[in-house]
């Protein structure tokens, strides 16, 4: 076993440019190996920002990488009048540029854009996936319901992290694989989150993108050093943030949490039988559970409390089929 | 890296009249021989796909002889080529050698191999909705990728088909497309130029689609355009359709089959980044050709259909690049194109038929091959004065800005 690398936070900024440039840094997230090349310095800034916890992987993985991806400055007149940043995997730009200040969420859209496009080796569910040990708990729910707040949140008590955005199904074993990003907060949850814990890692805010103002959370450090263990269903949840509601929470039926989760996945459709099975199996598996919140200290204990339930259901039914 | 010589690749260097030492052939970064008195331009493979990518697809056993680092780009050329999902079949249908895969490597296979399951379904379902649309007692041919499927020829496993062809006597093809058109599919709306275009000097309709469909319907009624200079022979194509168990469709004979391919590639195509077209075509002969008789069947087939130059490139690269197996006593010297057509076709498909790293610039000589693709394509196509006219045609619509909104 060789030692573990340097973290991108311990790394010169001036070695994080130089890789950059020569299209030699490497970003592992678990389940994809980006290789990213870029002459933007500002955006190397941010990259080390966001991404400090993450290791630079050792040079035998690097060998060869999931995507390769540029972020580039266009040439011609646009490079002069309100320039901007342009995104490319193997040469395709899936998407028009940002405005150049923008790189980072750019990147971040990219590389989501990608991986849900080309990883159809696993499920993609849309969801926020969080562990406490081997025990993980998919999140998943709409854009807007606070998602990826509550993740954040969580990450900040002291949970894990494996995606706010992709419930990485392996279909060979069932588990979760980390697909670990910097957390894109949204508006009003990028100061919710600043408030929330003075440990949180918040990168520059991004004004007028598509989506309204952007800020990335870094992912921690326990998070970081984890994107290789993968983790087992045990808790579904599909939150919904209320302003000034009480926290709720009703258990739902088998059938509609598989509803809920399969038909807001990425890829689903596209993978026929092996999908369905996957997602039964979580189903089968792990309660499910429809909870209202507006206190993220409040909704994290009952998430907490739900998945000792869980723990305990599941440990039940071990012993009875034991017995 | 030495690959096996086979005899045919022999015949075919004599019949070249290539005067080229042994052992300069294929060796890559070779300096050139020096005694070379009438070039062969295709003599070595062609870089970067050379390296893994060709080999592989000659023979998934190479895959042994591979480290992750190589795998970093033989995947990204696999993927330009629109290859990918095929050679992930190919390397998957053997246990051990799988295994012994990085895992990395694996999950895009693995991913390529799902996508191309989906296509295939996608394209089933499509062949279900127009087997309800068209009339039962019109004969409808399948072609290419869904023809592939229906055989469940080897050749179909992870080939994403983009679209789905079908071929009809063209004295059938006004009620088919009226019973397509009946049924829901609708043509993009084209100028009166372009469905004139389509209609008088192709071998096919506009396309058609289904509302909110994924899959474009090609309706053909021949396999080549009709100004073109290899035409088929369509009462020899239409003589001899082969049925499927248990479907209303049919498919092409088998040496049509590959008669179809060969055209599509070397006439039908500009050439550029059409590896694939070579890789179904070495697949068709691997399962369709059995013994040395069926060779013949297939010369003879080809100068029932003006296509025996276009079989001699074919069979050329084939051998040249993926090792396709043929028989030691195979004469081709009677398909030989002239010698002048056959340098300029090696100059072009050597430099832009293979894939190339998306990072790389395209060389001046590659630049050069891509028009030079683009010219022989157009020559091919349509006969001078009809090309002339077809090119001031689309001169005109590209400068003048208000025909370019109705062109699009």
């Amino acid at each position: 076993m060789s030692a573990p690398s340097l973290r991108v936070r311990e790394c010169d900024l001036g070695e994080i440019k130089q890789r950059c440039r020569a299209g030699q840094l490497h970003i592992d997230y678990g389940a994809a190996l980006v290789r990213v090349r870029s002459p933007l310095d500002p955006f190397a800034r941010t990259l080390q920002r966001t991404y400090g916890a993450f290791r630079l992987p050792h040079s035998a993985q690097t060998e060869c990488a999931d995507y390769h991806v540029e972020v580039i400055r266009p040439r011609g007149p646009r490079a002069f009048i309100r320039p901007q940043s342009q995104f490319r995997i193997d040469g395709i730009q899936p998407f028009d540029p940002f405005p150049l200040t923008n790189a980072l969420p750019l990147f971040e859209w990219g590389v989501n854009w990608c991986f849900g496009q080309r990883a159809n080796q696993y499920i993609l569910l849309h969801a926020g996936v969080l562990a406490k040990g081997e025990r993980a708990i998919i999140m998943a729910a709409p854009p807007g319901s606070g998602k990826s707040t509550l993740a954040a949140a969580m990450m900040l008590r002291g949970f894990r992290l494996l995606s706010d955005e992709f419930g990485v199904l392996r279909p060979e074993t069932g588990d979760l694989v980390a697909m670990l990003k910097p957390v894109a907060l949204k508006n009003q949850s990028v100061e919710v989150i600043r408030a929330f814990s003075e440990e949180a890692v918040i990168g520059p805010l991004f004004t007028g993108t598509r989506k309204g103002d952007v800020a990335h959370l870094a992912p921690d450090d326990a998070s970081a050093d984890a994107i290789h263990h993968p983790a087992r269903p045990a808790l579904v949840i599909f939150p919904s943030f209320e302003a000034g509601a009480a926290l709720a929470s009703h258990r739902l039926p088998g059938k509609d949490a598989f509803a809920h989760l399969a038909f807001n996945s990425f890829n689903y459709h596209l993978l026929g039988a092996t999908g369905f099975e996957a997602v039964a199996d979580v189903v089968a598996a792990c309660p499910a559970y429809q909870m209202r919140y507006s206190d993220l200290d409040a909704a994290i204990r009952h998430i907490e409390m739900l998945l000792d339930d869980a723990e305990a259901v599941a440990g039940a039914q071990t012993t009875e089929d034991d017995g | 890296m030495t690959l096996r010589r086979s005899p045919v690749l022999r015949q075919l260097k004599m019949t070249a009249k290539a005067n080229i030492p042994p052992n300069a052939q294929r060796s890559s970064p070779m300096p050139a021989p020096v005694h070379i008195t009438h070039r062969s331009l295709n003599t070595r493979l062609p870089m970067p796909a050379g390296h893994h990518l060709l080999p592989l697809l000659s023979d998934p056993a190479h895959a042994r002889q591979m480290q992750l680092a190589d795998w970093d780009s033989t995947l990204r050329l696999a993927r330009q080529a629109r290859v990918l999902g095929m050679l992930a079949h190919r390397l998957q249908a053997h246990e051990s050698r799988w295994r012994a895969i990085p895992e990395r490597v694996r999950g895009h296979l693995q991913a390529a191999i799902n996508y191309g399951a989906y296509r295939a379904h996608l394209v089933r379902m499509e062949l279900r909705d127009l087997e309800r649309a068209l009339p039962a007692d019109l004969p409808v041919i399948l072609l290419k990728g869904a023809a592939y499927l229906l055989q469940e020829l080897p050749l179909a496993q992870g080939r994403a088909p983009n679209d789905v062809d079908l071929l009809v006597r063209r004295a059938d093809l006004d009620r088919a497309e009226a019973a397509l058109k009946t049924a829901g599919w609708q043509m993009a709306t084209q100028s009166a130029y372009d469905e004139r275009y389509y209609r008088e000097w192709s071998h096919e309709l506009p396309p058609l689609r289904y509302p909110n469909h994924p899959l474009e319907v090609d309706l053909h009624h021949t396999i080549a355009p009709v100004t073109s200079r290899t035409r088929a022979d369509d009462a020899l194509l239409f003589a001899d359709p082969r049925p499927l168990p248990g479907s209303r469709y049919r498919v092409l004979a088998p040496l049509d089959q590959i008669i179809h391919a060969v055209i599509h590639l070397f006439q039908d195509s500009e050439l550029d980044g059409e590896l694939r077209g070579l890789v179904d075509i070495d697949a068709l002969l691997r399962t369709h050709l059995r013994t040395d008789g069926d060779w013949q069947a297939l010369i003879e087939r080809a100068h029932h259909h003006q296509a025996s130059h276009l079989l001699w490139y074919a069979l050329r690269y084939c051998c040249d690049w993926l090792q396709t197996p043929m028989p030691e006593d195979l004469t081709l010297d009677d398909l030989a194109p002239p010698t002048i057509a056959r340098a300029a076709l090696d100059w072009i498909f050597t430099r832009i038929g293979p894939p190339r790293l998306p990072e790389t610039r395209p060389t001046l000589a590659q630049r050069l091959a891509t028009q030079a693709g683009l010219v022989r394509y157009h020559r091919r196509r349509m006969p001078p004065a009809l090309l002339a006219r077809h090119l001031l045609h689309k001169g005109w619509v590209a400068v003048t800005p208000s025909n370019r909104q109705s062109a699009q």
